[in-house]
């Protein structure tokens, strides 16, 4: 992180319509740390989209559009095409979608736009849920979690979706936790020096749909980093660097912490810490 | 000008090359796609300077464009049918944001049952979308009311359709005349409006509290309502700048003491022309009147052409179901109070069903017949399953 960022000024979250504790409000305050003032912003429908403005008012102080849900990718596809043939090109373009706006929904544009390798970055910011609508399951939401549609649990694991963006074969892909500041404006300033596509996969908790409290927003999302559940790590043109190592504390510690997880027996959080030792550093345990 | 002998799809290309479209998205469909690979060429050829996005569906190419017009590029985008349905979301969307987004569309029948044949189910699903739609009743429509788009797209910020057929318009040669691109350059004069400029940052489409929402959705209908007037307005501009005869609004044909109107969009107005033509030298007093602009519905302007008419056929090559041509439905409410015509709606030509001049004069027999027996819709040259009645 460069020391331009620690004292940046603050291009999202003067007063925002989200809650307190949010961790979406968090995570976007960080990034336009690195990301600064020359950055188009389009949000497809999630919390962070209605957060970002209301009738006449907006929290960001850069150019922001809410767009339809499917489409974030396709819409920053467009603002980069305009923007090249109005010859500018000092400008941040970044699709910043929930993980249905991402990995559900928005899923279709998303591939599309790394597929074409579109000068962007896109952001998951990952609640694991669909918040904006109560906090229903979808594909990021993990194993055994409790929805407000699923009051047994899901019963899949979470969708794997910065392995299925570094098949893209895409500048650069990295994972990041509102916990972690420093590392996630690293991540941003990266991204935002690349030529090609860019995917940031942010774990941003979101205290009413978890059952935490807001004041363990930020203690919560680094728990997951530290049992190895949420590995920091990056892709860099394909190279892949592990960028923060934890103490591997018991998965426990991060899932009996959560409502969600309150039903979880301890064969099912056995499961879960078995899983952690097999696969902590990449698929197939690249531990 | 020069005289070009081309296809429906090659004019909408060539309308959006002399426009000089900055960004183009799309999503091959049949059989909007020989448009989308002659805009392709042009830009491999350096032809056309523009930004090609390669989207990866239909609602992404209209969310793609949609972008670009938000950051201040000129847009283009083609499509039709299911493309245009899975696009609708966008298409709402894009009129709600005002953006001058210019989409052409070779109007295709909707699934089920599958068909690939011509029909303006396609373009009436978007009825209510906000976006000004236009019809072409040949090619040479179909690149003047490209290039007018444009320019009505930006005047008024909204949106601009413009129609033309699969197959009867996309894929036959005609001969068209084409204006120059430094003519088309002063007709076109870009100016940029980004939403989006980090120069100048704002929000958009917040989210928006019930005492704002409907400010925004009367000042879309304003809009529409003034495309009444500056379509007419811009079809002069044109008309002058190339010798051209684009009818703006709509085009009456041989109405002069006409007791008989046929009222259509699209390709059959031409086939309608034919009849007319041969029922006037067999004395009858018929016309016909051209709706080029649908979209918004050039009531008025309709009404004051039908004022003496005793009969009036209205052709929809599109069905509303349980209601009836779309055409026709708009029209009757226009008339409702005003009008002592008799209106018959025809269905016909749907999913690429004949309707040549034999369907027309069936139509119009149709009409002259039901004096008295009120206003319907009848369908023509379509053979109703056994034990239907053909209504």
């Amino acid at each position: 992180m460069t020391d331009s960022a620690n004292t940046a000024e603050e291009l999202f979250g003067q007063g925002h319509a989200g809650c307190k504790g949010c961790g979406a409000a968090i995570a976007g305050r960080q990034a336009m740390a690195a990301l600064g003032r020359r950055t188009i912003i389009t949000v497809p429908a999630s919390c962070m989209a209605t957060l970002g403005g209301g009738n006449t008012q907006t929290t960001w102080r850069t150019p922001f559009y809410h767009t339809l849900f499917e489409c974030a990718p396709a819409v920053a596809s467009g603002i980069r095409a305009a923007l090249d043939i109005q010859g500018v090109k000092d400008v941040n373009v970044v699709s910043w979608g929930g993980d249905a706006g991402s990995a559900d929904i928005g899923f279709q544009s998303l591939t599309g736009a790394a597929e074409r390798q579109e000068h962007m970055i896109h952001v998951l910011y990952d609640n694991e849920m669909y918040m904006n609508t109560g906090g229903q399951t979808g594909s990021q939401t993990p194993l055994y979690a409790i929805t407000t549609n699923g009051a047994l649990g899901k019963k899949v694991r979470k969708k794997n979706m910065p392995a299925i963006m570094e098949a893209h074969g895409i500048d650069y892909v990295a994972s990041a936790n509102i916990a972690f500041p420093a590392d996630l404006i690293a991540k941003f300033q990266k991204a935002a020096a690349k030529e090609g596509f860019s995917y940031i996969h942010i774990l941003a908790p979101c205290h009413r749909g978890w059952g935490i409290k807001p004041d363990q927003t930020v203690d919560i999302a680094r728990r997951a980093t530290e049992c190895g559940l949420w590995e920091l790590y990056e892709l860099d043109q394909g190279r892949r660097t592990r960028t923060y190592e934890p103490g591997l504390t018991p998965v426990a510690d991060y899932l009996r912490a959560q409502g969600r997880f309150r039903n979880l027996t301890d064969a099912e959080t056995a499961e879960y810490q078995a899983y952690v030792d097999a696969h902590y550093g990449g698929w197939g345990g690249k531990n | 000008m020069s005289k070009l002998f081309i296809t429906g799809s090659e004019a909408a290309a060539l309308g959006a090359k002399l426009a000089r479209i900055e960004v183009l998205a799309y999503y091959p469909i049949t059989p909007a796609f020989p448009a989308m690979e002659r805009l392709s060429k042009y830009i491999e050829d350096g032809e056309l300077n523009a930004r090609f996005i390669r989207a990866e569906s239909d609602h992404s190419a209209l969310a793609a464009v949609l972008g670009g017009s938000l950051a201040g590029a000129r847009c283009y985008t083609v499509t039709n049918s299911q493309g245009l349905l899975l696009m609708t979301e966008v298409v709402y969307h894009t009129a709600g944001l005002r953006q001058p987004v210019v989409m052409g569309v070779a109007n295709r029948a909707l699934s089920a049952p599958h068909s690939r044949f011509p029909e303006h189910g396609d373009a009436v699903s978007q009825d209510a979308s906000g976006w000004i739609q236009l019809f072409c009743e040949n090619n040479q429509d179909v690149l003047d009311n490209t290039i007018q788009a444009f320019r009505l797209a930006e005047e008024l910020r909204t949106p601009v359709m413009v129609n033309y057929e699969g197959y009867i318009q996309s894929h036959t040669l005609e001969e068209v005349a084409a204006p120059d691109q430094a003519g088309a350059d002063a007709f076109l004069p870009l100016v940029r409006r980004p939403a989006l400029d980090v120069e100048r940052p704002q929000g958009v489409n917040t989210v928006t509290s019930p005492e704002f929402y409907p400010s925004y959705k009367y000042s879309q209908n304003e809009a529409a309502l003034k495309a009444l007037t500056l379509i007419p307005a811009i079809a002069a501009a044109y008309n002058r700048s190339f010798a051209a005869a684009s009818c703006g609004l709509l085009e009456a044909y041989r109405m002069e003491e006409a007791e008989h109107a046929v009222v259509a969009m699209g390709s059959v107005v031409a086939t309608s022309r034919i009849l007319v033509d041969e029922l006037r030298k067999q004395g009858k007093k018929i016309g016909l009147i051209k709706v080029q602009t649908w979209r918004p519905f050039p009531a008025e302007a309709l009404l004051r052409l039908l004022q003496n008419v005793r009969y009036t056929t209205v052709l929809d090559k599109n069905i509303i179901f349980g209601v009836g041509g779309a055409l026709a439905n708009d029209l009757k409410a226009a008339a409702y109070g005003r009008l002592h015509t008799v209106i018959n709606g025809a269905i016909l030509g749907l999913g690429g069903s004949p309707c040549g001049a034999r369907e027309i004069k069936e139509a119009l027999e149709q009409t002259e017949k039901s004096e008295g027996g009120g206003n319907r819709s009848v369908w023509i040259g379509s053979d109703p399953p056994a034990g239907g009645t053909k209504r």
